[in-house]
């Protein structure tokens, strides 16, 4: 009996030590590979790997140097955190060279990207190396030395034009449509999905001081009571389901209900509707209008760490997602809202965003405490009866 | 020599489970006992405390989510079970064109992805979908409001757990040979005699069996509750996705354990279950 154990336990040793050793065998991999590979991370929803995997077929097919980009893609839930924190752990634990060569991120969360990696985390843009930068229409809303927009994105008002032929124009209109048509208006639970997330924001936020939007100063929390108060007196007249006030999850969640035609409004990223129109997935009825004061949106951007192994490539990936081509094929494939003139996409392809208004986004980088808003809003709105 | 190959036959099987041995080791035994040391672990005040299980047990919300997840699973386990047996009892003992179908056809349901099932299942009773669209050509606003709450939930919990309780109960009631059933029957034994004598008894075990498992698939459920419930209260596999996605790693560590632990007891039933038959055994 004791020999047995005795066995067992070198067994157990040695095949641990196996596998331990073979695990370290792989982290030398990756670099000993031609300076032509560039490792591009993204997240988000599946339309954006799509649009990613077109973009990168395209590239890589005929960029002049050779590059040969390559997508890591982690799709949206939890996943998004997951790309902040990798690139942080990896700066933390002083990695160079990583295959972190470029990364998209929402443009308002470079701030909370410095904060928590230093300020020495992305390599500054050389402009130079990217002279498409010139055609650019929009600032990234934080450091645009850093990061570099390839696309807008804003949450509107979706709409079924049947029942509802003249859309509110303002935010006010808004609330008071929703308590004169009771049941007929519904939107996601903000933890799950942007579209009801910007809803909770700017419901809370219209009667703060503008500034506050874009701050992540905790003092602001004191002045949310307001707002909860008014989304507790909105929710009677929201969408009713088995007898009680129902918040679907997720974005689309809310726009099956209003494709279904269960609600006549609600709130929606423009870029889902208007690609879910096109697919004909949702009736043609839908239609989008924009508020004011709007709800947030924001640009997404592209950064390149610090600690990756081909700035150059990453540069030259960067000044093609500028390019008319790449800004057609982000519009066509995820009606994406281009950040050059639209005078220079392909006119066809410009009429589907026709109906959008983009002067300029209002922007929301209210950082940590939307987490806050979102539990807060769990525990109070969420279960309200 | 013949030492040498004994030694060799000895260790070989452990050889041979060693990797399963340490992949299990890996990735579960290290994962669970990381999150119950971080289940106690105060993120705020860098202390450990039983601060997030008090929280558990007394906060309003917890608690109805804990409740409503306990009565949807109860639920689903009881009517799982009433049905499939009856079922299994149909194709066990009647010989016709259509059981041979319903015998041939039962399982199909697991064949279809989950995701796909909960689709559909919406589709058809959502307040807009195909039952309410039906009910219109007829002239009724049918609303069968079963979207949203546990009904629907329920209802689907059943269209995934019937099928598989049927196949354990059919599999338990095909090895009560015919012979028996014949000579009892011979002796004078009615069919709720039988039935409450012999076939119940004979299969009690499986029934366990099969309730266990229903219960430890369904208390951590996520997909149909994500799809198909409100926003509260939660079942604890939404809770846990929420509270993961607020970032309260360690409160939502604390839920898992507690997740675990519900699981343990229902599996502790199961082991029981089955050491008891093999005291019959002897």
């Amino acid at each position: 009996m004791r020999t047995k154990i005795k066995w067992m336990l070198t067994v157990l040793l040695v095949a641990s030590l196996m596998l331990l050793a073979a695990c370290g065998g792989q982290e030398e991999g990756g670099q000993g590979e031609s300076n032509k590979k560039v490792t591009l991370w993204a997240g988000g929803s599946d339309n954006v790997r799509e649009m990613f995997e077109k973009q990168i077929g395209y590239f890589n097919a005929n960029n002049p140097d050779g590059y040969e980009v390559e997508l890591q893609f982690i799709t949206s839930g939890t996943g998004t955190q997951n790309l902040i924190d990798r690139i942080i752990a990896a700066k933390k634990a002083g990695e160079t060279s990583t295959d972190f060569d470029l990364i998209e991120l929402d443009a308002t969360s470079v701030l909370q990207y410095l904060a928590e990696g230093g300020e020495d985390l992305f390599v500054p843009i050389d402009t130079s190396k990217v002279p498409n930068m010139s055609d650019l229409q929009f600032e990234a809303t934080y450091r645009s030395d850093l990061v570099v927009p390839y696309r807008g994105t804003t949450v509107v008002l979706a709409y079924n034009s049947e029942t509802v032929p003249e859309p509110p124009k303002t935010a006010e209109d808004m609330y008071q449509w929703i308590k004169d048509h009771p049941g007929r208006f519904a939107y996601n639970t903000p933890g799950s999905g942007g579209a009801g997330s910007s809803f909770v924001v700017t419901s809370v936020y219209n009667d703060l001081a503008a500034e506050a939007l874009t701050s992540s100063d905790e003092k602001w929390t004191a002045e949310w009571d307001p707002g909860f108060k008014f989304l507790e007196e909105l929710h009677p007249y929201l969408y009713q389901s088995g007898g009680r006030v129902v918040y679907p999850n997720k974005n689309q969640g809310s726009i099956d209900l209003l494709a279904n035609k269960e609600v006549d409004m609600i709130p929606a990223w423009a870029d889902m509707i208007i690609s879910q129109k096109r697919e004909g997935v949702i009736p043609d009825s839908i239609e989008i209008a924009q508020i004011a004061p709007s709800f947030t949106g924001s640009t997404v951007a592209l950064g390149i760490p610090a600690f990756g192994s081909n700035s150059e490539g990453a540069h030259a990936f960067i000044n093609y997602m500028l390019t008319p081509e790449a800004q057609n094929i982000a519009l066509d494939s995820m009606a994406a809202i281009p950040v050059i003139e639209f005078s220079k996409l392909d006119p066809e392809l410009a009429d589907i965003i026709s109906g959008l208004e983009i002067e300029e986004f209002r922007i929301n980088s209210i950082g940590g405490l939307g987490t806050k808003l979102n539990e807060r809003w769990d525990e109070e709105i969420g279960t309200l009866e | 020599m013949i030492v040498r190959k004994n030694h060799l036959q000895r260790w070989i099987p452990y050889l041979f489970v060693a990797p399963a041995f340490l992949l299990i080791m890996g990735v579960v035994a290290y994962p669970i006992l990381n999150v119950m040391v971080r289940s106690f672990h105060i993120q705020e005040e860098d202390r450990y405390g039983l601060d997030h299980y008090y929280t558990l047990f007394t906060s309003k919300i917890a608690l109805n989510n804990l409740y409503y997840t306990s009565y949807i699973v109860i639920i689903t386990v009881l009517l799982s079970i009433v049905l499939a047996y009856a079922l299994a009892l149909y194709l066990r003992f009647t010989q016709s064109w259509a059981s041979r179908l319903i015998g041939a056809l039962y399982l199909l349901p697991r064949f279809i992805p989950g995701l796909v099932a909960v689709n559909a299942m919406i589709t058809v009773i959502r307040d807009s979908g195909l039952l309410n669209r039906i009910a219109l050509a007829f002239g009724y606003d049918i609303k069968p409001g079963l979207m949203f709450n546990e009904k629907g939930i329920i209802l689907m919990n059943l269209w995934f757990n019937v099928p598989f309780a049927t196949m354990l109960l059919m599999a338990a009631l095909s090895n009560i040979p015919q012979s028996l059933i014949d000579s009892a029957r011979d002796v004078g034994a009615g069919r709720i005699k039988l039935f409450v004598h012999m076939i119940l008894p004979l299969t009690l075990k499986d029934v366990m069996i099969a309730a266990t498992f229903i219960f430890m698939s369904n208390i951590g459920s996520f997909t149909t509750p994500y799809l198909m419930d409100s926003s509260s209260p939660q079942m604890l596999g939404i809770s846990l996705f929420t509270q993961f996605s607020n970032m309260n790693y360690e409160y939502a560590a604390a839920l898992s354990v507690l997740m675990f632990f519900l699981c343990s007891l229902s599996a502790a039933v199961y082991i029981y279950t089955n050491m008891r038959d093999k005291q019959w055994e002897k």
